[in-house]
């Protein structure tokens, strides 16, 4: 048996696909593929296959890992690759196959891009004086729901960085939150607590997950 | 793909991935080159819709021709709707996004009669008008095909063509005439005349219904050379019809996550209350190496782990065990798991069942429908208590400990006593667990009744019966569950009123098409799922277009009345169907094909050859 971490791009209309769903869609892709998978031992047996940092609906990603165990330990990682690449839906693409450097459990950030589309220059021009103000101002309160219900929390302090940029009607949000099962902040709820706060109403979203990062702000691998 | 305005208001509906299309094995194709776009228009959610076998056979056949272009298209869930009708986008094909309103075709799967208003409901999102008259145009050409369609007319008023029996091959030959018809720039009028003369397709405009002063039919009469009778289409060797060899695969979960192979069509049971069953008569099988050899390419295509061997009566397949036992040899290494719907345990080989079982365990389940012999004799259900009661304990043994128990009131002839018979059936399945002396530790036996009311459908012996009236099912159920005495058994039941307005349609005439727009009109659609049908709003719809429902389902009809769907001919002949009728109030049974041909009159489908008869001769 050889372990080895997908890394997978996620857009297109593949990035309608809920957590769970991904699940089944690379568990049939893999079959398609024929690549020997471990399978668990239960009631009902299943291909060995965790998905190291949920991503949420509606978000793309560039490079997000999947762990598989392989029952063949002669197969390349190369080969894995284009076997995937070959059966994978358009918007569902593996980009690299390593060897885990680093435990699941270090993955502590997250850095997005968010594109913020606004009705007019003028708005997103507002919105990005007004959005460094609440940052700067350390206190940005949302309702966040956990296993434990509804609490308000500051999402300040999840926000290891924030530049933002205007160029016409685009605002463009680049933001390091925390992600991961200590701490998590879904970029969605970011970015709209940010326009609440700052009087801005957009129009539409984009929101790609560019990497994950340890505490430190390494690069996970 | 969907319409880039949709874009900003996918992620505030519940699963969008049923919205965007693109799912793996769907198909895109370069519009420029294609002479025919077909909508297949599904008029239920995607989940249930994706689950249906019959659209994924007709996407790939017509996709299979060049000129050609099949794209799917589901009712949205209400949420979509609005966010649709509020923003004036109109319903899209998911390959394409493009409009439903610009294709050249709108094919229908009508599965059930509760999806009437769904139908409307989604001609009207797509900007046409939804009664036939007022689309003048040749394009779109709204046809329709599935179980429903033997009696469509309370839907004349809504399609243009109704295609009875198996479309693989009757799809092409419209499909053919609607591309010849388009180029040479022909009237609407003249293309519906021309389709008429095809075998197999009923033009309900081209019929005129006249009525007696009591409600019933007074005369069918065909216009324009349209035939009297419109024989259903019959695919003969399903070893060389049209077979699909991938299948989209969703994003999301859908209801059925896995794979289908037909084995068969047709049944040699002869349930009188079975619909399906003497609709798609006569019996005709794939060969095993044929369906083993369809297994694998959708296995290959899909990567689905479980795969469904459907047909009516799977246990009833002659090359069952030799399809298995070939099929095991690779399924057992790739853990995929075989279903078997409609299996009868009784006489299936316990060597095979373990293996079935080794991948994972389904649920069991069986399908008495009646409580007592005599019921059972009336409905030609031929399955005795002392077959369930030996199937149950020889599952129990073997580690299952829950079972499923099909049952149905409202029967011709029933009694308390019958009623009462249910309750005691489960618990005598209740006790057969309890006698195992091997029992599962831990664990109580758990007996689920499933408790359906009869719905008398067109084509079956029971079409001249009276259904009972929603009262007269709630009272039957409450009965029913009185007489429930443990607490090992539970009950589920349908809802009466679902199944009154099913009844209502399933045997309705053209006069109702008034009562469902009006009713779509108000606000009725999705009547299926009980959460949408609204009671009162059907009911105040009857009203106001001087209809009594209880027309078409309280009352007897004598065997000489002209039924609304007359014109139709499904191959079994009514002088069989009154037989039968008379059998069933006699409480005498009728062998299945296999041990002794009826004489029902389908086996000229097949050239007059029925393959019972034959492979029995051979």
């Amino acid at each position: 048996m050889k372990c080895a971490r997908l890394w997978y791009k996620k857009s297109g209309m593949a990035i309608y696909t809920s957590h769970l769903d991904m699940n089944r869609c690379f568990s049939k892709a893999v079959t398609r593929a024929d690549i020997p998978l471990w399978y668990t031992e239960g009631f009902n047996p299943h291909p060995y296959m965790t998905f190291l940092a949920p991503l949420a609906l509606g978000q793309s990603a560039k490079r997000e890992p999947i762990d598989i165990k392989l029952e063949d330990d002669e197969i390349t990682f190369d080969r894995v690759k284009s076997r995937l690449n070959a059966v994978l839906p358009e918007g569902l693409e593996i980009v690299d196959v390593t060897e885990g450097r680093m435990k699941p459990g270090e993955i502590a950030k997250a850095k997005y891009k968010i594109r913020c589309f606004f009705i007019c220059e003028a708005d997103a021009v507002s919105f990005r004086k007004n959005a460094l103000n609440v940052l700067n101002s350390g206190e940005m309160f949302a309702e966040k729901r956990s296993k434990r219900g509804v609490k308000t929390v500051n999402l300040c302090p999840m926000v290891s960085k924030c530049v933002i940029t205007a160029v016409d009607s685009l605002a463009v949000v680049e933001a390091v939150l925390s992600a991961g099962n200590n701490e998590n902040l879904n970029p969605q709820l970011f970015i709209e607590t940010l326009a609440q706060y700052s009087e801005s109403e957009f129009d539409d979203i984009d929101i790609i997950r560019q990497s994950l990062l340890t505490e430190s702000g390494e690069l996970f691998e | 793909m969907f319409p880039k305005e949709l874009k900003k208001h996918l992620l505030k509906v519940q699963k969008p991935g049923r919205y965007t299309g693109g799912e793996l094995n769907s198909v895109v194709k370069d519009k420029s080159k294609i002479d025919i776009r077909y909508a297949f228009c599904f008029p239920d959610t995607y989940e249930i819709g994706m689950s249906h076998l019959g659209m994924k056979i007709l996407y790939s056949l017509i996709n299979s021709r060049e000129d050609s272009w099949c794209e799917r298209v589901f009712a949205p869930d209400t949420d979509m709707e609005k966010i649709l009708r509020d923003n004036g986008i109109p319903l899209y094909a998911l390959e394409s996004g493009d409009a439903v309103k610009d294709f050249d075709a709108i094919g229908f799967t009508m599965q059930y009669e509760l999806s009437y208003t769904n139908v409307l409901n989604m001609l009207d999102l797509a900007g046409l008008p939804v009664r036939a008259s007022e689309r003048k145009e040749l394009t779109p050409v709204v046809m329709v095909g599935g179980t429903c369609v033997c009696n469509s007319e309370p839907m004349a008023d809504f399609v243009d063509i109704v295609l009875p029996g198996d479309g693989e091959e009757v799809t092409n030959e419209v499909i053919d005439l609607l591309k010849q018809f388009k180029k040479e720039n022909k009237s609407k009028q003249e293309f519906l005349t021309a389709a008429s003369q095809i075998p197999g397709v009923y033009v309900p405009s081209l019929y005129d219904i006249g009525y007696n002063a009591d409600g019933t039919v007074k005369s069918i009469t065909a216009l324009c050379g349209a035939p009297q009778k419109v024989v259903k289409r019959n695919v003969a060797d399903l070893d060389k019809m049209f077979a699909p060899e991938s299948f989209v695969v969703p994003f999301i979960e859908t209801v059925f996550d896995r794979t289908t192979v037909e084995l068969f069509r047709g049944c040699i049971r002869g349930c009188r209350f079975c619909q399906a069953g003497f609709l798609s008569r006569p019996l005709r099988e794939k060969s095993p190496e044929e369906a083993e050899r369809q297994c694998r390419a959708i296995c290959d295509s899909t990567g689905y782990d479980e795969i469904s061997l459907c047909s009516l009566s799977t246990s009833d397949y002659r090359g069952l065990e030799k399809l298995l036992n070939n099929m095991l040899t690779w399924t057992e290494e790739r853990k995929i798991n075989i279903a078997l719907p409609s299996l009868r345990v009784d006489n299936f080989p316990q060597e095979l069942m373990k293996r079935l079982t080794s991948v994972r365990r389904s649920g069991l389940t069986f399908a008495p429908e009646a409580g007592t012999q005599r019921m059972r004799d009336v409905i030609n259900k031929n399955i005795t208590e002392r077959e369930i009661l030996e199937t149950s304990a020889r599952a129990f043994a073997g580690g299952w400990n829950a079972v499923k128990l099909y049952f149905m009131i409202g029967l011709p002839t029933e009694t308390d006593e019958d009623i009462k018979g249910i309750a005691d059936l489960a618990q005598a399945v209740v006790d057969e667990f309890y006698k195992n002396p091997n029992k599962p530790k831990g664990k109580g036996a758990q007996v689920n009744i499933s408790l359906a009311s009869l719905v008398p459908k067109p084509f079956t012996p029971f079409q001249w019966e009276a259904q009972d009236t929603p009262d007269v099912l709630i009272e039957k159920q409450k009965y029913l569950i009185s007489c429930v005495k443990s607490g090992k058994i539970s009950v589920s039941r349908h809802v009466p009123w679902t199944s009154f307005l099913e009844g209502v349609f399933a045997r309705g005439d053209r006069r109702l098409c008034a009562v469902i727009e009006k009713a779509w009109r108000n606000g009725c659609h999705f009547d299926s799922w009980e959460e949408h049908l609204k009671k009162e709003t059907w009911l105040a719809a009857f009203e106001e277009c001087g209809i009594d429902p209880f027309f078409y389902t309280a009352r007897k009809r004598s065997f000489d009345e002209i039924l609304p769907w007359d014109m139709m001919d499904y191959g079994v002949t009514k002088a069989f169907l009154i037989s039968e009728n008379k059998k069933a109030h006699n409480g005498e049974t009728t062998p299945s094909c296999r041990e002794k041909c009826s004489g029902c009159g389908a086996a000229r489908l097949n050239g007059g050859v029925c393959n019972e008869m034959r492979k029995t001769v051979v």
